[in-house]
């Protein structure tokens, strides 16, 4: 869901919690002003009924019908609004009390009608007269009261209702606004590393972000991973021309390197040839020999030739670091047994997987070894360090001698192909084929050295990072 | 008293073969693989001819040529290379030399120029 999407829907929710407390509130309004309008017609009602009872007082004082007159005058009139505001008082009072109000009422007038009319008092009249006035009076006070508490509950009800929908209102803010802003940071925080790992040059790692976009952040990362794939396609191009401009060198350098031995195998066949007359048989198999070891230069040449140019599809395996260099170690151990060379190593334990060609890595590993095995002709000390940046998501190789060291000259060509300062030995093709290696491994080799002090190697090569958690993680972000 | 012929090639076949070949003609011929060892040789006796190949460690067969124009007037040098370009050649015309070989070099002909720089 878009973000937009996110903030309508959270202001349509807001909104509409709104308009049902506005309802609510309404409401309780309307029903606490009907309750307001009975009070006032039952307070009325009180009023006149205190005047029938003064008037009944001053019959039972001076046996004056009159007064009975006026209480039956009376009593029809509030018989009358009682009829009239039937609705509110029941509303108010309920069927049952209005019920007894109303019996109570026409008892309370027949008995004095019959006096009246019949002009004697029957018997018991006046104590029944006087409770049903008293009974009146009292049901309606007690009404009165009921009403009034009724109504200051309501309205203390109300405003404790205003209080908690207010709060509901406020929290509910709070929860929307801490999710957008923790939703977004999270976003923000994605795309940061993804930047800084750019920035960094680990275009690769950027470009694996293969991700749905969902919402407009997720836009902003695609993007970025986009441009990560296109600016690895550039890089891979710019690499192609790259090989294609040390072609020319390639080039050059193979018809330095075959034409030497060439010419000493036709050399030595012309010279035999022109020379077999006085040669001894001894020396003719000299001659040959000679020209064996000339012909097994050339296919030394040539293989190395070969690793240099493999368009191989890399094989790629998980491998523990530790296990790939006790492999190539094996593989120049041979060499270090001739040599003055005292190995050191120092593996760090918990490393990561990494995930490559290993047989491609360990002839790296292999290449610095003899290299720097190389350089310590009297002998030294050849150093492996193995670590790891888990930050960055690199495991670290150093390969560090103490040998014959490097001239600021010749650290610019070391890793051109065909570059040697061995002569007839080295074909100059190791370093420039471990520099292909690494860099098809999206890692990095890089060179220290001082003359006559000692080189220092140190590669570079991203950690394992398993499909899984990479799926965990794009999971999560779409939440 | 025989010509004197140094030969200068960081590749020992070349070296041995050349040597043998051009004693069997009756020169007295000195060689190395080691051009700056060559170099210091060339400074202490005049040699008739130098023959050296071009590409070497160290110093060159260049310098070798522009050092031998410089000392000897009267020598000659002969350059072989398995790195035979054009600018190369150019280079090596223009600094007076007097032939060129391109490897594999030919026995045959290296007699011919040999005998022919030395005038025999
Ligand atoms: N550890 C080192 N110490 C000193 N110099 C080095 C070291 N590693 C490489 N070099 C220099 O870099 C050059 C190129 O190395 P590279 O491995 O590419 O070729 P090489 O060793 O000469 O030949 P090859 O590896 O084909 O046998 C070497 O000739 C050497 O001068
Ligand atoms: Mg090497």
């Amino acid at each position: 869901m878009t973000i937009r999407m996110r903030i309508i829907i959270a202001a349509i929710i807001q909104a509409a919690i709104i308009c049902v407390i506005s309802i609510f509130g309404y409401l309780s309004f309307n029903t606490i002003l009907s309750k307001l309008r009975t009070i006032e017609i039952i307070d009325d009602l009180n009023i006149s009924l205190l005047e029938i009872r003064k008037s009944e007082k001053n019959y039972f004082l001076y046996s004056d019908v009159n007064a009975l007159k006026e209480v039956v005058g009376r009593g029809k009139e509030i018989d009358k609004v009682v009829q009239s505001s039937k609705k509110e008082i029941l509303k108010g009072l309920g069927p049952k009390t209005y019920n007894v109000l109303g019996t109570n009422l026409s008892k309370y007038l027949e008995l004095a009608q019959k006096v009246i009319s019949t002009g004697k008092t029957p018997p018991h009249f006046g104590e029944e007269f006087r409770t049903l006035g008293h009974e009146l009076t009292r049901l309606s006070e007690v009404l009165l009261k009921r009403e009034r508490t009724d109504v200051n509950n309501r309205i203390q009800n109300s405003i404790f209702m205003l209080i908690i929908s207010l709060s509901a209102v406020f929290l509910f803010q709070l929860v929307v606004w801490q999710y957008f802003f923790h939703f977004i940071i999270k976003e923000l925080a994605i795309m940061g590393n993804l930047i800084q790992m750019a920035s960094q040059g680990k275009l690769h790692e950027v470009a694996k972000q293969t991700i749905s976009p969902k919402n407009e952040l997720d836009d902003a990362i695609k993007a970025l991973a986009d441009m990560a794939r296109e600016l690895e396609k550039r890089e891979a191009v710019l690499l192609q021309s790259e090989k294609l401009a040390s072609l020319g060198i390639l080039i050059s350098g193979v018809a330095h390197e075959l034409g030497n031995p060439l010419n000493n195998i036709s050399l030595m066949a012309q010279g035999y040839l022109s020379l077999y007359d006085i040669l001894g048989d001894g020396e003719k198999k000299n001659f040959m020999a000679d020209i064996l070891t000339q012909t097994d230069r050339i296919s030394r040449i040539i293989n190395n030739l070969l690793d240099f140019s493999r368009q191989k599809k890399q094989e790629l395996i998980e491998i523990e670091p530790g296990n790939l260099i006790e492999k190539s170690i094996t593989l120049v151990s041979n060499q270090l047994k001739i040599t003055n060379v005292k190995l050191h190593k120092y593996i760090e334990p918990d490393l990561r997987p990494i995930y490559v060609d290993a047989p491609q890595i360990e002839q790296v590993l292999v290449n610095l070894f003899i290299n720097a095995i190389q350089a310590m002709p009297e002998g030294g000390d050849l150093t492996v360090n193995v670590g790891q940046e888990v930050e960055n998501g690199y495991l670290i190789i150093k390969v560090k001698d103490t040998g014959l060291g490097i001239s600021k000259e010749d650290l610019l060509h070391i890793f051109d192909p065909f570059f040697t300062t061995k002569g007839t030995k080295g074909t100059g093709l190791g370093l420039s084929v471990s520099y292909g290696i690494i860099r098809q491994h999206h890692g990095d080799i890089a060179v220290e050295s001082e003359e006559g002090k000692g080189t220092t190697f140190t590669l570079k090569i991203p950690i394992y990072q398993p499909k899984e958690k990479e799926e965990d993680a794009q999971a999560d972000r779409s939440h | 008293m025989p010509k004197q012929i140094v030969v200068i090639d960081d590749e020992k076949i070349v070296c041995n073969m050349v040597q043998r070949i051009l004693t069997q003609e009756g020169y007295e011929v000195e060689t190395f693989t080691d051009s700056t060892q060559a170099l210091n040789r060339i400074r202490e006796k005049e040699f008739d001819l130098v023959i050296t190949d071009l590409k070497m460690e160290n110093i060159d067969g260049m310098d070798i040529l522009k050092e031998v124009n410089q000392l000897y007037p009267e020598a000659k040098v002969i350059m072989l290379t398995a790195y035979a370009t054009l600018d190369a050649a150019i280079d090596a015309i223009r600094e007076r030399i007097f032939d060129f070989f391109p490897k594999p070099v030919k026995i045959e002909e290296l007699k011919k120029s040999v005998k022919k720089a030395l005038g025999s």
